[in-house]
């Protein structure tokens, strides 16, 4: 009895594997000669570039100190850490032997010219979304670059998650291929912003939260999430920004790095605005107004006038005569670039209207602190240094629980300093 | 600190040596290279411009080129008192030189330049008995022969802006430098006898100036310690053992330490002179590497005496020792009244002062190497003359194999007097045979930091029916740096045979008529053992002073009197408080015109709003032979619901004497009263497991820009003999807060410094 | 390798990555009129221009200025003329000199934001920079000098 029915299982887990073989079978893709780069019309690769930035294909691919797209960036995840590849038109370690179809193949149905699954940690969820006329201009634009011979890591993603084949049950659970489709009840710019977002851009990669398994939950879109040790914060109406996201603030945000009522761009932020820096005026402002109307920010605008009119006033706290320390530390330390007082100065980010003091969560506003912002990201060129060797645990503490308790009328914070110790033992991360 | 230059015969250059008064070779500027000996603050790099052709060199105070530059040669550090510009004023006023043609340049310790050392505020009080007959021998000799090369008769001739004149010919210095023709002595008796010039006749001291270190301080050429440099030096950063004396290493561990790229090795320092015991030398080849490796090098000590120290231990002992009648050293002060055998009433109180940090700006450093068998250390110092002999000491070689190149110093306030920084940085160029630069973290210097003491101190008046002082005690124990860092060489004597550390005491020894006058200085052998007390700016009356003048105003109240005019009654400059020439001409006098023009100045008698109140406080400065008189008016808010005082407002006056360089005093007393404001109020630690608890700004809070309040200060115009007011300005504003607050709010506060907690506890409980 | 510019100069050096930019600039690039105060960012001893704005070079990390441009006090004004410098030596506001490159450094960023400073402006933006000496009352009116200066030139 019992031996039946452990053959049953066994048989029927056999089947479930071959029924798995069969439906995650993907047939490789030849190999061709490493396409001539003459032969790529220069408009269509100048438009692949464009698309490359505004799709952060640089920060993922590039290791640090590393060559542009030669990969072994390594990406933390709940599974392991995985490795970036070299997408370098080398046809022995990158992708020179790639032919459009399959390069077409990898971006909408995350499938290598081989036949492998890819992981989700690259986001073909989202490309799926991009027409086939940005693919292939992609697809001129990474065929041109200088070919670079480098061998991938090895993942660190341990058995049985390491199968490539189960990659396709993950897919069959949480992937729909399929092009982006333009929602006709909404103007021309939003279905732009809306194909960039979802698409390229792939926003929802960090800003909405993953389940179990690592998919985005698509009924929680936007709802802000964990992501690399920061927090990205939500992008729908539930965002705790004192001054509502409008679409202007957005257009700032995301075309320089930083709005002068919510802060820089830092952490795995920092990449987006050098990222969509390329991409006109116009696509800036299509992205901002899809999100703009996701948050619905254009209502609140009394909302806004009140904050900053509260975060002027608030400003001048502590920065004068004063025997609090929190006050002095905050006086000392940070005032002499975050002070505003009479009017806001985009690149005087202002404490009291910063999406990180006003987060549920100490985490963004810790790690800037600890880690402080390299010129490379926020506005490009500027620096915030890390006070990480400069403070203790209690200091940073302090000055967090005091910028939440006078410019802020959330609740404090819990356990901060425990907070803090946490953060600063998971390194600063890339 | 006049004491120790009175006292000490080789701190009087004029009494050792004559001046000798001949023109020298060409080129041959100062008997050594001046670009490694000496630094010119005014030009980029510090680095001197060599001389022009002959150098006419009349003393060895200063020197004329060819082309008419004359170059004063200071001994004395400059850590913000722009003190070269001062005392080269002095001369140069005598010289009747061309000030755009005067530079200065600040040497290095050769023997010949006589007992160097910089701090008491007597800088321009010390040299200007030097340097004024220096000038006028320059002056004279000039004249002379000046008048020989143009062929007039010397007695017809005038010198000014730097050439001499006779009817309608002149010779410039330069020019008579040139010739090389000068030759001339003066006996110290003749020295004594020159002409020196009226005040009328004075063209610079007193007048408005450019402080000839103040360009390059603006422009970052300016070269401070920490940036001296010599080709293939290593880095060094020290890990310090747990107590400031008597720690041993037990093990080390560098395996960490060897990941830092850029690491070399550790060294255990081996110091016959006792000065760092315990100390590693973490090497490096950069600074950033020796830091990082520090941090990871593990050291293993056993400690020495007080590892388990706290402040409250420290002042409870304190406490014991002034509460007893014996013990400590009773200073002599001749009492023309007899001690009282009974009093009408008596009042006394205890005050107290926490530990305080220097936190001068620049953390100490030094670099050091050995060139030709002779060791040099480049660092910025205040006492050159003390730390030579222990360097020489811990180097084993001579003193003469010993120098010290003079820097900037990145703040100086008392810290860089006790010159022990420069030991490890000697002993690990010794043993790794390497020019070495070593640099104390901001951390590293605070707990390595000779602190002002804590102190505690008994005040104790007694009074006749009829409402007369009849006596006075002030008993003070605190460490007491001189015992401790330079040895009971330098203590003073009692004639009874006690010794006594004169700067733990000083300001105790007032100017008051308090009947029977009873001073006692007591070590406080527990801080001693912990730790090494330092100087700092205006050392004990920092302590005494907050004493006296609370205790002072206490009495006033007491007496049923307005506190200025009670101060007025007993400054009355009669018996041992008449004063005498030559510094201290005017006596107590010239103490109550300060209190009196300062009341006036800040409106003593105005009305003033509800928990406002001004307070008064005065003080002679430093030493009853060199008063500067100071009296300063604070005028307070309290804030009753959070005890926070904002101070609104400080008035100050000054006596110093003949002031010579007027912008830079006004400068020296605006740092002193914030100096003051700032250990009143703002700073202060505490002993904590034997260390200073708070060795960074994260916890250590002194003042900054937002807490100054408006400040009015004024000089008494004088031409009596220029004394300092470095520090004087210091010790009158904590007292005078005190004393404000008790007239805004009728609590009074017997410690510093004053805190928002502990201004509540007194009102709650008031 | 990380590169960026200096006082109009490139720098190109392998130091690590987490060297402070205050050490970079001190003893490798060799501009030491930066200083080195309390190594936490909070005394301004060693305040910097990075893309113009002031900031605390010793806990700046080199790589975090890789492509940006450092500005020193060596290089505030090709002839140490700023208005602010100019102002300094005027009202001779240096005493030891050891906080002023700093204090400089940080004024000339305060007066780009705050063409015409308040005393609250000034004490909110100047607190990060102590002076042990005290200089304080000459800093401000210093500041404000400058400020006039600028003002009629503009
Ligand atoms: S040394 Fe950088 S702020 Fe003090
Ligand atoms: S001038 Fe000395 S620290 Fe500011």
């Amino acid at each position: 009895m019992l031996k039946r029915l452990l053959l049953g299982i066994v048989g029927v887990i056999v089947l479930g594997i071959i029924a798995i073989a069969v439906f995650a079978w993907r047939p490789a893709i030849a190999e061709i000669a490493p396409p001539a780069p003459g032969g790529f019309a220069p408009a269509l690769v100048a438009q692949g570039e464009v698309l490359a930035s505004a799709g952060y294909c640089a920060s993922c691919h590039t290791a640090k100190h590393g060559k542009p797209f030669a990969g072994g960036y390594p990406m933390a995840t709940q599974f392991g850490t995985i490795y970036s590849t070299n997408i370098t038109p080398d046809p022995q370690t990158g992708i020179g032997t790639w032919s459009e179809p399959a390069f077409r193949r990898a971006m909408h149905e995350g499938v290598a010219r081989n036949g492998a699954h890819l992981f989700p940690a690259f986001p073909y969820d989202h490309f799926t979304k991009l027409s086939d006329a940005d693919v292939a201009a992609l697809y001129a634009y990474f065929m041109t670059r200088a070919p670079v011979r480098q061998d991938a890591s090895d993942n660190t993603v341990p058995f049985p998650l390491n199968i490539r084949a189960l990659q396709a049950g993950w897919k069959f659970l949480f992937f729909t291929t399929g092009r982006f489709r333009a929602e006709p009840a909404h103007s021309a710019l939003w279905n732009r912003g809306a194909y960039l977002a979802e698409g390229l851009s792939h926003c929802g990669a960090c800003h909405t939260p993953r389940g179990m398994l690592g998919a985005e939950i698509k009924e929680r879109a936007y709802k802000g999430a964990p992501i690399d040790g920061w927090i990205a914060p939500p992008l729908d109406s539930t965002n705790p920004s004192p001054v509502p996201w409008t679409q202007a603030e957005l257009v700032a945000y995301l075309g320089t790095g930083v709005s002068r009522y919510h802060g820089t761009a830092v952490g795995p932020m920092g990449a987006v605005p050098l990222g969509l820096s390329r991409l006109p005026a116009s696509d800036i402002a299509a992205i901002a107004a899809y999100f703009a109307s996701r948050n619905g920010s254009a209502s609140q605008g009394a909302k806004g006038d009140a904050a900053i009119a509260h975060a002027l006033a608030v400003d001048k706290v502590g920065t004068g005569l004063s025997y609090d320390p929190a006050a002095r530390l905050y006086a000392s330390a940070c005032a002499s670039c975050h002070y505003n007082g009479r009017q806001l100065n985009p690149l005087r980010p202002d404490l009291a209207l910063n999406s990180a003091v006003n987060l549920d969560d100490p985490t963004n506003l810790i790690r800037v602190i600890l880690y402080g912002v390299n010129a490379q990201d926020g506005v490009p060129g500027v620096v915030m240094p890390g006070f990480a060797h400069g403070f203790t645990d209690a200091d940073i503490a302090r000055i967090a629980a005091y910028l939440r308790n006078t410019r802020t009328d959330k609740p404090a914070w819990a356990d901060l300093e425990k907070t803090v110790a946490t953060i600063r033992a998971q390194g600063q991360g890339q | 600190m006049s004491r120790l230059i009175t006292r000490s015969n080789a701190a009087n250059p004029l009494s050792r040596r004559g001046f000798l008064v001949a023109s020298s070779a060409a080129g041959v500027a100062f008997g050594f290279s001046r670009v490694i000996a000496a630094i010119d603050p005014a030009v980029p790099g510090s680095v001197p411009a060599p001389a022009t052709g002959a150098v006419f060199e009349p003393t060895i105070w200063f020197g004329i080129d060819a082309a008419g530059i004359v170059t004063v040669n200071i001994i004395r550090a400059e850590m913000g008192q722009h003190v070269g510009t001062a005392l080269a004023r002095i001369l140069a006023d005598e010289l009747e030189a061309d000030w755009s043609k005067v530079r200065i340049v600040h040497v290095d310790s050769d023997p010949k330049w006589g007992y160097m050392v910089t701090g008491g505020s007597w800088s321009v009080w010390q040299t200007f008995p030097v340097f004024s007959p220096a000038g006028a021998a320059g002056r004279i000799a000039l004249i002379e022969a000046g008048a020989k090369l143009i062929g007039a008769n010397p007695a017809s001739c005038t010198a000014k802006g730097g050439a001499v004149h006779a009817g309608g010919r002149s010779i410039s210095y330069g020019d008579i430098a040139k010739s090389g023709t000068v030759a001339r002595q003066f006996t110290p008796d003749e020295l004594k006898a020159l002409p020196i010039k009226p005040v009328k006749e004075r063209r610079l001291i007193g007048r408005e100036t450019h402080g000839l270190d103040i360009d390059a301080k603006t422009n970052g050429t300016a070269i401070y310690g920490i940036d001296a440099k010599i080709p293939n030096m290593v880095y060094a950063r020290p890990k310090l053992p747990p107590t400031r004396n008597g720690s041993k290493v037990v093990s080390i561990d560098d395996a960490a330490a060897k990941k830092v790229k850029g690491y070399l090795r550790y060294l255990v320092l081996d110091d016959p002179s006792d000065t760092v015991p315990g100390w590693v030398m973490v090497i490096a080849t950069s600074y950033y590497a020796a830091l990082k490796a520090a941090d990871l090098l593990e050291v293993t000590w056993t400690a020495g005496p007080g590892a388990d120290m706290t402040e409250a231990s420290l002042q409870d002992h304190a406490r014991a020792l002034v509460g007893k009648a014996d013990g400590g050293v009773t200073l002599d002060i001749v009492n023309a009244t007899p001690a009282p055998t009974s009093a009408a009433s008596t009042i006394e109180q205890i005050y107290t002062t926490a530990t305080v940090l220097h936190f001068q700006l620049e953390p100490v450093n030094a670099l050091a190497f050995e060139k030709d068998g002779v060791f040099e250390i480049h660092t910025g110092n205040q006492w050159q003359s003390l730390i030579l002999p222990t360097l020489a000491k811990a180097l084993g070689v001579p003193e003469t194999k010993v120098v010290l190149r003079s820097y900037l110093l990145g703040g100086g306030f008392g810290r860089r007097l006790n010159g022990d920084y420069t030991i490890p940085a000697a002993l690990a160029t010794k043993a790794l045979g390497r020019p070495v630069k070593m640099i104390l973290t901001r951390e590293d210097d605070a707990r390595f930091d000779s602190v002002r003491s804590p102190s505690v101190q008994r005040l104790r008046m007694q009074f006749d029916g009829s409402g007369q002082i009849q006596a006075m005690e002030h008993h003070a124990c605190a460490g007491w740096p001189t015992q401790v860092i330079a040895g009971p060489a330098l203590l003073a004597k009692t004639k009874a045979g006690g010794q006594y550390d004169p700067f733990a005491i000083s300001g105790a020894d007032h100017w008051y008529d308090v009947g029977h006058q009873t001073v006692r200085a007591v070590a406080n052998d527990l801080a001693n053992a912990t730790f090494r007390p330092g100087w700092l700016r205006s050392v004990g009356p920092g302590w005494t002073n907050w004493a006296l003048e609370s205790f002072i105003d206490e009495a006033a109240h007491h007496s049923k009197t307005d506190p200025v005019a009670f101060r007025l009654k007993l400054l009355t400059g009669k018996g041992r408080n008449a004063g005498s020439a030559p510094n201290a001409v005017g006596g107590a006098l010239r103490q109550a015109e300060v209190v009196r023009r300062v009341a006036a100045r800040a409106g003593w008698s105005a009305k003033l709003p509800a928990d406002t109140g001004l307070g008064i406080a005065t003080s002679f400065g430093q030493e009853r032979d060199m008063p500067t008189w100071v009296a300063c008016a604070a005028q307070v808010h309290v804030d009753r619901k959070t005890g926070i005082v904002r101070v609104e407002k400080l008035t100050l006056v000054v006596d110093a004497g003949t002031i010579v360089d007027p912008d830079g005093a006004l400068a020296q007393v605006q740092g002193a009263a914030l100096w003051g404001l700032s250990m009143a109020l703002h700073e202060g630690t505490e002993f904590a497991a034997g260390q200073v608890k708070d060795t960074n700004l994260n916890t250590y809070t002194p003042l900054r820009i937002a807490d100054v309040p408006e400040l009015d200060i004024g000089f008494v115009e004088s031409g009596n003999v220029p004394v300092g007011l470095g520090e004087p300005a210091t010790t009158v504003v904590g007292p005078a807060i005190g004393n404000a607050i008790y007239a805004a709010t009728g609590i009074r506060l017997r410690h510093i410094p004053i805190t928002p907690a502990a201004v509540l506890s007194a009102l709650n409980a008031s | 390798m990380t590169s960026f510019t200096i006082n109009g100069r490139t720098i190109t050096t392998d130091m690590e990555d987490d060297t402070p930019l205050l050490w970079v600039i001190r003893d490798h690039i060799g501009l030491t009129g930066t200083k080195f105060g309390c190594g936490i960012g909070m005394c301004g001893a060693c305040t910097v221009h990075v893309g113009g704005r002031a900031t605390r070079s010793c806990l700046t990390p080199l790589a975090s200025v890789e492509g940006a441009v450092v500005t020193t006090i060596e290089g505030l004004d090709p002839a140490s003329n700023h208005p602010l410098q100019q102002a300094w030596r005027d009202l001779q506001v240096p005493q030891c000199g050891y906080c002023q490159s700093g204090q400089i450094m940080q004024a000339a960023a305060l007066l780009q934001d705050f063409p015409a400073p308040s005393d609250d402006e000034i004490d909110a933006v100047m607190t990060g920079n102590l002076c042990r000496c005290m200089t304080y009352v000459r800093i401000r009116t210093a500041i404000k000098q400058a400020a006039a200066k600028m003002e009629t030139k503009a």
